[in-house]
């Protein structure tokens, strides 16, 4: 007698699928379909390429906020002009195109790929090799004409690289900048000659002073650890750091502290990174970044990246005094899910402080939310915190001033309630101190739903505005570099530990696909 | 409610008139913000789903304060509201800010005392009362009058802090009522047992304790505001600035411990209505 099998029984999915949308091929990247699902309250990216197989990475470490975050979606604002035509599609289109959602809040200016360093981590593949470019004046101009021709009056400008500082004619540049409608120069720089050349420090406190502009510092600062400046910059650069700003200060010049965050290398540091700025009387804002898998890095694994929330998380465990769940705030302006950012009042001396974040002083909730909100809040105190929280805000500058002076007396309630806060509570931006959590996409990650809405832009020296994580991750960067120095350069492909088997080093350290990978390749393709 | 205007036995109207003062005093104002209760607007939004008002319905809402409940339900539900408040000042703000908004002629607002309702009996579609049964001295009193003013069919929305009274740390039983006002809150069971009493029968209730928690951070927050740009005022308000951390850190202990929370509760009255 034989027995019947027995039945067989439907199961469940282990995940929750979100969205449909497209992403690119990290190897060959191809536009392709994808998916975004939900496991264990993380969200995940999946797509296929035909060629190369399927990839998953980690895109949001807290799905529940994932979905929250969808209400704080600003509608995006119409550049005055687009660059280019509707042609292919996106991510291939760039940029802008008319599809695309948003106007430019902060537009890049890479003005050289030479840098005195050779990072191990260095999304730009910059380095000491004489194979790339420098851009001329008339490039530098031709860019910001761009800039300016698409914003009207543009916020801020970034002078980037390579390491920008080694460019000869960077302060003709900020000068340039400075001579048009354009309110604020930041420049992001190593800090190796701010530490060394204080006449050049010199001239940038100068520019800083030119009424109703501003020059600020977006120094590359990845913790304290002498194994963290050894794995991310090659090189023990603590005294280079410390002294860079020490000559800010006296320049009086603001820096940003921007770290670039890696697992198992530096995330241990952020809550001293954030306290060190605090104490540091030129530091007035800290960006975390996890590190971008876009040109040179260290191998990683794209299911357990950093995200967003991870390194919130990680602020709050590290300064429990200072950070609870809930005191940063996703960035509407961009794809909420790119950014997350807080402002935090604080007082007393080093070692002693309070800090308080804004969030629990506002409901920045209420006035930022886009989609269930019936009953339009207060313009003022909307239009202030649109300001603060944006890819445009950078501190000491005269727009963040106004817009926390004007959040200020959102909480001075003398109107309604008689208590008239002295001036000292007007002049809240003395005491305040931003910090910002940026993910930016690479080709493992890229979403075209969020790249759509991107409004951190690369001008390009042939006056596009292309999306910083389009330019980092669909191969735009590799074009302009072959173009620029008339050096053929290979397609960049992020060092992930799943493709280990299928790539090879290029010239600048970061990875390519095999050769004999490429030809597989061919013959798949039909 | 502090010890000087809340002598033992029966408060009556002098703690009535106690809280009312400190719900419309402008520390507590500063302190609580727009919105005095946990869960600012997006739980009064909530509460309005949940009690599914229909647009045109007459609402009560008791303890309106300065009309931000009151006036966000005549705007975004389009209902007609009136608003009743036991502190004088606070009628007044919120009959300006009903003006400023363009909504007096869907908001009014009047004072009175929620254990005699000033409307009569069976005229109001539903009836919300946030954060401040808590503070009613005869709350099966309130309750009656909730039922007595509601129509057959109405309902009543509360939110509430939700206390053990029994299990609340020393902290929380006296200056602390001045600012989250948790000295008289009751189990969420006990709310439930005391509009049973009047004939209200609760059909949901939710907990919201994490709101508390919110409201805890923003109290800190605002303290440590004023703590570096106006300590001198704080004090003149009446705000101990010594004690408050502790009073906090007590508040904070007593939600992780359950004693106390906060939480959303739906009652309806019967259609047909038992006499008496």
């Amino acid at each position: 007698m034989t027995q019947d099998p027995p039945p067989r029984r439907k199961v469940d999915r282990d995940e929750v699928f979100v969205e449909f949308t497209k992403s690119i091929c990290p190897m060959c990247k191809t536009p392709v379909d994808a998916q975004v699902n939900l496991r264990d309250n993380k969200v995940y990216l999946r797509k296929r390429c035909r060629a190369h197989g399927e990839f998953e990475a980690l895109v949001y470490g807290d799905a529940e906020e994932y979905l929250a975050s969808a209400r704080f979606n600003k509608p995006g604002t119409i550049p005055l002009t687009f660059q280019t035509e509707v042609k292919d599609g996106c991510p291939s289109d760039c940029g802008l195109c008319p599809e695309h959602k948003q106007h430019a809040c902060l537009g890049i200016i890479e003005v050289n790929t030479g840098c005195n360093l050779d990072c191990p981590i260095c999304f730009a593949d910059s380095g000491r090799r004489r194979d790339g470019y420098s851009i001329t004046h008339e490039q530098c101009a031709r860019m910001l004409d761009a800039f300016v021709a698409s914003e009207g009056e543009a916020e801020v400008v970034m002078f980037s690289g390579g390491e920008p500082t080694l460019h000869k004619h960077i302060l003709d540049f900020i000068d340039l900048a400075l001579a048009r409608p354009i309110r604020n120069v930041t420049l992001n720089t190593n800090g190796i000659r701010l530490a060394t050349d204080k006449n050049f420090v010199a001239e940038l406190g100068k520019r800083n002073r030119a009424p109703g502009r501003s020059v600020n510092i977006y120094l590359q600062f990845d913790g304290f650890d002498e194994r963290t400046h050894r794995e991310i910059r090659g090189r023990d650069l603590r005294a280079f750091k410390q002294r860079a700003l020490d000559n800010c200060a006296e320049a009086g010049l603001t820096a940003t502290l921007v770290a670039a965050v890696e697992r198992g290398l530096n995330e241990h540091e952020l809550g001293a990174v954030v306290e060190y700025g605090i104490d540091h009387p030129a530091v007035r804002s800290v960006v975390f970044q996890p590190v971008t898998h876009s040109g040179r890095h260290t191998p990683f694994d794209p299911l357990t990246r950093l995200t967003n929330p991870d390194v919130v998380r990680l602020i709050g465990e590290q300064r429990p005094d200072w950070f609870r769940k809930g005191d940063f705030f996703p960035v509407p302006c961009c794809f909420p899910t790119c950014r997350s950012l807080t402002y935090v009042l604080v007082d007393g001396e080093p070692g002693a402080r309070t800090v308080v974040p804004i969030p629990r002083l506002l409901d920045v909730e209420e006035h930022l939310d886009y989609v269930t909100n019936r009953v339009l809040p207060d313009a003022r105190v909307r239009e202030a915190l649109e300001k603060l929280w944006s890819a445009s805000a950078f501190m000491a500058t005269e727009t963040t001033d106004a817009k926390l002076r004007a959040t200020a007396e959102a909480l001075d309630c003398a109107d309604t309630c008689g208590i008239d806060l002295p001036e000292a509570v007007k002049d809240l931006s003395d005491k305040a101190f931003m910090i910002v959590v940026q993910d930016f996409q690479d080709p493992y990650t890229l979403n075209v739903k969020q790249l759509m809405k991107c409004c951190v832009e690369e001008i390009t020296p042939d006056g596009r505005l292309i999306p910083f994580c389009a330019y980092n991750s669909v191969g735009y960067r590799e074009q302009v570099r072959a173009d620029m120095s008339g050096v053929p350069v290979a397609g960049v492909v992020p060092n992930a530990l799943p493709l280990a088997d299928r790539l090879a080093d290029t010239a600048h350290g970061s990875r390519t696909l095999r050769p004999d990978t490429v030809a597989a390749t061919a013959e798949q393709t039909p | 409610m502090t010890g000087r205007a809340a002598p033992s036995g029966p408060p009556g109207d002098e703690l009535k008139t106690c809280c009312a003062d400190a719900y419309s005093s402008d520390a507590v104002a500063l302190l609580l913000g727009d919105s005095y209760h946990p869960g600012g607007t997006a739980l009064t939004r909530h509460l309005a789903d949940v009690l599914g008002l229909a647009e045109g319905s007459r609402v009560l809402d008791v303890a309106s304060g300065r009309g931000t409940t009151a006036l966000l339900l005549a705007g975004t539900y389009r209902v007609h509201v009136d608003g009743v408040d036991y502190a004088p000042a606070n009628t007044a703000l919120a009959q300006d800010a009903a003006r400023a908004a363009g909504l007096a002629g869907r908001a009014a607002f009047t004072t009175g005392d929620s254990e005699q309702l000033p409307y009569p009996d069976a005229v109001f579609d539903a009836a919300v009362c946030e954060c401040a049964l808590c503070t009613f001295p005869d709350k099966a009193r309130a309750a009656a009058e909730f039922a007595r003013v509601l129509k057959p069919g109405g309902r009543l929305g509360l939110t509430d802090v939700t206390a053990d009274p029994a299990r609340l740390p020393a902290e929380l039983t006296g200056l602390a009522a001045r600012i989250a006002c948790v000295a008289d809150a009751r189990p969420l069971d006990e709310y439930a047992a005391i509009l049973a009493g009047a004939g209200l029968r609760t059909v949901r209730t939710e907990r919201h304790d994490q709101a508390m928690v919110r409201m805890l951070d923003q109290i800190e927050a605002r303290l440590q505001l004023l703590r570096m740009t106006a300590a001198g005022r704080l004090t003149e308000a009446g705000v101990d600035l010594d004690a408050a951390p502790a009073v906090l850190a007590a508040a904070r202990a007593a939600v992780t411990a359950g004693t106390l929370g906060y939480a959303l509760l739906i009652a309806e009255k019967p259609e047909s209505c038992s006499p008496g």
